[in-house]
């Protein structure tokens, strides 16, 4: 059992000044374009009046109103989002956590294989993503062709062609990218446990299970945490994957708020809009973020 | 410790190699016109500074020609251009608008320039010494909007419909003409389909490149972008035939490459698509037995079908001086230099003279291609036509996806094209 | 080890071998996709190995050396300059979170996990105009200071991790040693938390590897850009070549590949020593 730790002597000054440099780095490389990115969402700015700071007049929330009225494509969009959000970290975290557990234990091969699961994470994302459309092809396809070889199913299924299977396949591809971040940073949590541990619970006549829910994941409880919740805002967030495997199709079914927020401001020069969906991503993550903090705050007080 | 240091050592020599190989190379920014540049005659010349997003080789050797061409041609201008890539044009149009990074002539897919003709990319050219009249009406109107000029058209061309003819050959079939009706084209498809054939293919892809192919059988059906209801047979025939299983239905997820490779492959029979594909095709597929004729007619009492017209247009950009600009024009408005340039690019000259040359009129496909040209209309054209083509694109994967019916399709698709005014 | 263990060692390597061998297919797709030539790539049925290797795509790529190693050039110099801001500025930071207690920590978390929850598509536009005016277009520090706004606010998200959890005694060890808070922090916790700064500085560089949109945006001269870039070589207006896209996806990485073989050892070596004696 762990030491209650005594709580530092107030170290305002230093902590600040730590935190300083990059804090301001971010203000302006990234707090400066958000901002400007709110104050566009409130201002009528399109193909008529881009050129024209004249013509951009202050019109409230009135883009937000209109990108949420009628059918609204952004309401879908952020389900799609979610549903695409949670499938992911779900299997992402837990494939990636069974194979942290199985290549931390040194076995013949096992820095070989940890190695070879890295690559697909080190492949750029449009390769990916684009290497996963090829699979996923209805006609000519990998997948479909081995699955009704191993009998697996008897018609192929049209995976980015039909509404309902296009989300499945787009999460399958990113759920490939992802487990090596997982893995990754879960091993390097794992190690900080010290031998030691293991050792006196087994003489206290612990098994696998028990271990592994009694010590292993409790002791890496924020490194799982951070795992959580990163990967949670950057999956919310992905854009380059599903653009260049679907981009956002067929008919919306894939449409994420990342992709119709591109969309409206790069293709059809709604730049106001596409910064009032950016925004709604950004609120949602927001609430995320909150959440995380509270419970930063107290597992830290247990500790 | 060893290790870290031996390590971080060698990444630092590296980095040391690699960067002693050339100089860090920071270019500066081209956003003024007025760069001096020297020639090798001892004089200095004004640049001109052209952005393309051309990346076969073909094109590219089309380009450096031209542009040597034009630099020889006279001593004023130095024209240079630079590639920016085609699925990053627009946005960085965009970003050079916002931020005065900005070349002096743009060349850029023509359905576009609306839209950037409304951001004030480009200049008011109306007066420049160019004969309007010598160019065909569609491409010329990309260049056009409210009846000022802002530029002239590069190359143009459309989508016409490719046929194995071995596959007809096999199944006794007669080739399909320039007056094939949709019955027609309907029956070749149905019977072509079997063993693993598709009888025809196109790109439904969700962007404006489905948008530039299952356009032409709404118009031909007797609708327009504006009015959607009158081409409601379109979405019938469409969905009828993916039903019959005749018109791939992995249409919806095709782009025109995807389709091409279908046809070279043999998976489909039949295959709408642009003269761009014919160097692939020779190269990769060198024994297929094709044939190129316009789209099928609506029936017996129609035209030849309509074809959407695509290919690029040159802008010249908003600036305070844009005679270097306007020079490259006028040096391109030369028929003989139209020609040698689309000859090089596998595209058609806008100007109907210089479509006219032998080049293209000896050889049996490109001259259908021309054929099919003189029924070609432009898309839009429209500052709005982003949203535009993406109301009518999703119509379009409605029906052939049979999500709905064809008449409930044209309703809907007609009120997304209202709400787009 | 007792049969027992030794039977459920074996279990676990074959069920931890089938999810390697699915995990790994895709990998395995993309090189052959790459030997293939265009029209057997879209025969149906396709064959699982190539019936006439075609290596083209590869000896186009790795023999048009000029491209390839300048592209690998820009790459390496975008990431190393990203990656180096980003672990500078990272740690400390994450170490002033992770053990000092003041009133804004927790604002301040939150800032940095704020910053990264627009899409980086969004922020292209202001990034854009900033770096115009700053005259900083076609230079390897537009790229290098976009990438790394990633970089630093994730590594600080995970370093405060891997420092919160040292135990505290060394702290108080250092102290009686005579360690104020910044000799302590380079002598004690950064040695300590070495795996964590590792892995952090990997992901910033690996991210900054693969970045090809601020890459793109903001150097239009094409002897600077990124070797991802090249993508747009093979992904075209027209077409896509498949064969040369996979080829290319390979070769991108190869480069990365090697530091991480090269790493390997060194990174194996800093998380077994990263177990730390109560």
């Amino acid at each position: 059992m762990m030491k209650k730790k005594k709580i530092m002597p107030a170290g305002t000054k230093a902590g600040i000044l730590f935190a300083l440099p990059a804090a301001i780095y971010m203000l302006i490389f990234v707090g400066y374009p958000t901002i400007q990115n709110f104050i566009l969402s409130f201002k009528h700015v399109d193909v008529f009046t881009f050129s024209n700071p004249d013509k951009q007049s202050f019109v409230g929330f009135q883009n937000y109103v209109e990108l949420f009225t009628g059918s609204s494509i952004l309401a879908a969009a952020i389900k799609n989002t979610l549903i695409f959000t949670v499938s992911s970290i779900f299997f992402q975290f837990f494939i990636g956590f069974g194979l942290a557990l199985l290549f931390s234990k040194k076995f013949k091969g096992s820095s070989f294989f940890r190695g070879v699961t890295m690559i697909s994470w080190l492949l750029p994302v449009t390769v990916a993503g684009l290497l996963f459309k090829f699979m996923f092809a209805s006609k000519g396809g990998i997948i479909n062709q081995l699955f009704v070889q191993l009998n697996l199913m008897e018609q192929p299924l049209e995976w980015l062609l039909d509404p309902k299977l296009a989300m499945t396949a787009i999460v399958v591809a990113n759920i490939w990218i992802g487990i090596p971040f997982n893995m990754m940073l879960l091993i390097t949590g794992l190690t900080t446990i010290p031998e030691e541990i293991y050792e006196s619970s087994k003489l206290d006549g612990a098994n696998k299970i028990q271990t592994l829910f009694r010590i292993t994941i409790p002791m890496i409880k924020p490194a799982i945490m951070s795992v959580l919740t990163l990967g949670f805002v950057y999956t919310f967030k992905v854009f380059d994957l599903v653009w260049v495997m679907t981009k956002g199709g067929p008919i919306n079914a894939t449409e994420l708020v990342s992709t119709y927020a591109y969309r409206l401001s790069f293709e059809e020069f709604q730049f106001s809009k596409g910064a009032a969906a950016a925004n709604i991503l950004f609120l949602i993550l927001f609430a995320v973020g909150l959440f995380y903090i509270r419970l930063i705050n107290d597992e830290e007080e247990a500790m | 410790m060893k290790k870290k240091i031996l390590s971080a050592l060698i990444c630092v020599m590296m980095v040391g190699s690699m960067l002693a190989g050339c100089g860090s190379g920071s270019g500066s920014s081209s956003d003024s016109a007025e760069t001096q540049t020297e020639d090798s005659s001892g004089g200095s010349k004004t640049e001109v500074v052209i952005w393309d997003y051309f990346e076969t080789d073909a094109q590219k050797e089309m380009m450096d020609q031209l542009l040597a061409g034009f630099n020889e041609s006279q001593d004023a201008y130095e024209a240079k251009h630079v590639y920016v890539p085609f699925s990053d044009y627009e946005k960085q149009l965009t970003l050079g608008i916002a931020s005065g990074e900005l070349p002096d002539l743009v060349i850029m897919d023509g359905c576009g320039m609306a839209s950037f003709i409304s951001m004030d990319l480009f200049s008011d050219i109306s007066e420049a010494d160019i004969d309007w009249d010598e160019y065909m009406a569609g491409p010329l109107e990309t260049t056009m909007l409210d009846g000022k000029h802002y530029g002239i058209p590069f190359a143009a061309n459309c989508t016409a419909l490719f046929f194995n003819k071995d596959l007809f050959d096999d199944a006794g079939l007669d080739y399909p003409t320039a007056e094939t009706t949709w019955d027609e084209f309907r029956e070749m498809a149905k019977t072509l389909t079997k063993d693993g054939v598709t009888g025809f293919g196109n790109a439904a892809v969700g962007t404006d490149e489905g948008t530039f192919q299952c356009l032409q059988w709404l118009y031909t059906a007797g609708g327009n972008y504006e009015e959607v209801e009158g081409g409601v047979d379109a979405y019938k025939l469409m969905q009828e035939m993916v039903a019959e299983g005749s018109w791939a239905k992995d249409c919806v997820n095709w782009t025109q490459s995807d389709v091409n490779n279908n046809f070279m492959a043999g998976n489909i029979a039949m295959q709408q698509n642009g003269p761009w594909q014919i160097p692939g095709i020779a190269s990769e597929a060198s024994d297929l037995n094709y044939g190129v004729v316009p789209l099928p007619r609506r029936d017996d009492n129609s035209e030849q079908a309509t074809s959407i017209i695509g290919g690029e247009s040159m802008g010249v950009v908003n600036k305070d001086d844009t005679s270097g600009a306007v020079a490259f024009l006028k040096y391109y408005d030369q028929t003989e230099v139209m020609v040698e340039a689309m000859e090089q690019y596998g595209s058609f000259p806008p100007k109907t003279e210089a479509a006219a040359d032998s080049y293209w009129m000896d050889d049996p496909v490109q001259a259908e291609f021309i054929k099919q040209l003189e029924t070609s209309i432009p898309r839009g054209p429209s500052p709005l036509w982003p949203s535009y083509s993406s109301a009518l694109q999703k119509g379009f994967q409605e029906a052939l996806t049979s999500a709905k019916t064809p008449e409930k399709v044209a309703e809907d698709t007609q009120a997304a094209v209202d709400a787009v005014k | 080890m007792t049969k027992k263990e030794k039977r459920s060692n074996l279990i676990l390597f074959i069920v931890g071998l089938i999810v390697f061998i699915i995990f790994i297919f895709p990998l395995y797709w993309m090189i052959v996709t790459a030997l293939k030539s265009q029209v057997e790539i879209f025969q149906i049925p396709t064959p699982l190995f190539p019936e006439n290797l075609t290596w083209e795509p590869f000896k186009q790529q790795l023999s048009a050396s000029g491209d390839t190693l300048r592209g690998f050039k820009n790459s390496l110099i975008i990431s190393v300059g990203a990656t180096g801001i980003s672990t500078v500025l990272a740690i400390p930071a994450a170490y002033g979170l992770a053990r000092f207690k003041f009133r804004f920590r927790k604002g301040l978390i939150l800032f940095f996990l704020m910053t990264q929850m627009l899409p980086s598509t969004l922020i292209l536009t202001s990034l854009y105009i900033m770096f115009s005016e700053l005259g900083l277009l076609n230079t390897y520090l537009a790229p290098i200071l976009a990438d790394a706004t990633l970089g630093i606010p994730f590594s600080i998200i995970i370093l405060r991790t891997y420092f919160i959890s040292i135990p505290k005694e060394l702290d108080e060890a250092a102290k009686i040693d005579g360690c104020n808070s910044v000799t302590s922090f380079f002598k004690v916790m950064l040695p300590i938390a070495k795996p964590g700064v590792i892995v952090a500085a990997v992901f910033s560089f690996v991210y900054a590897w693969g970045d090809l949109i601020y890459g793109i945006t903001f150097i239009t001269n094409p002897d600077m850009r990124p070797i991802t870039s090249s993508i747009y070589n093979y992904v075209q207006q027209y077409q896509t070549l498949w064969n040369s896209t996979m080829a290319f996806g390979i070769v991108a990485i190869l480069p990365v590949i090697l530091i991480f073989i090269f790493m390997q050892k060194y990174i194996v070596s800093g998380l077994t020593n990263g177990a730390v004696k109560a």
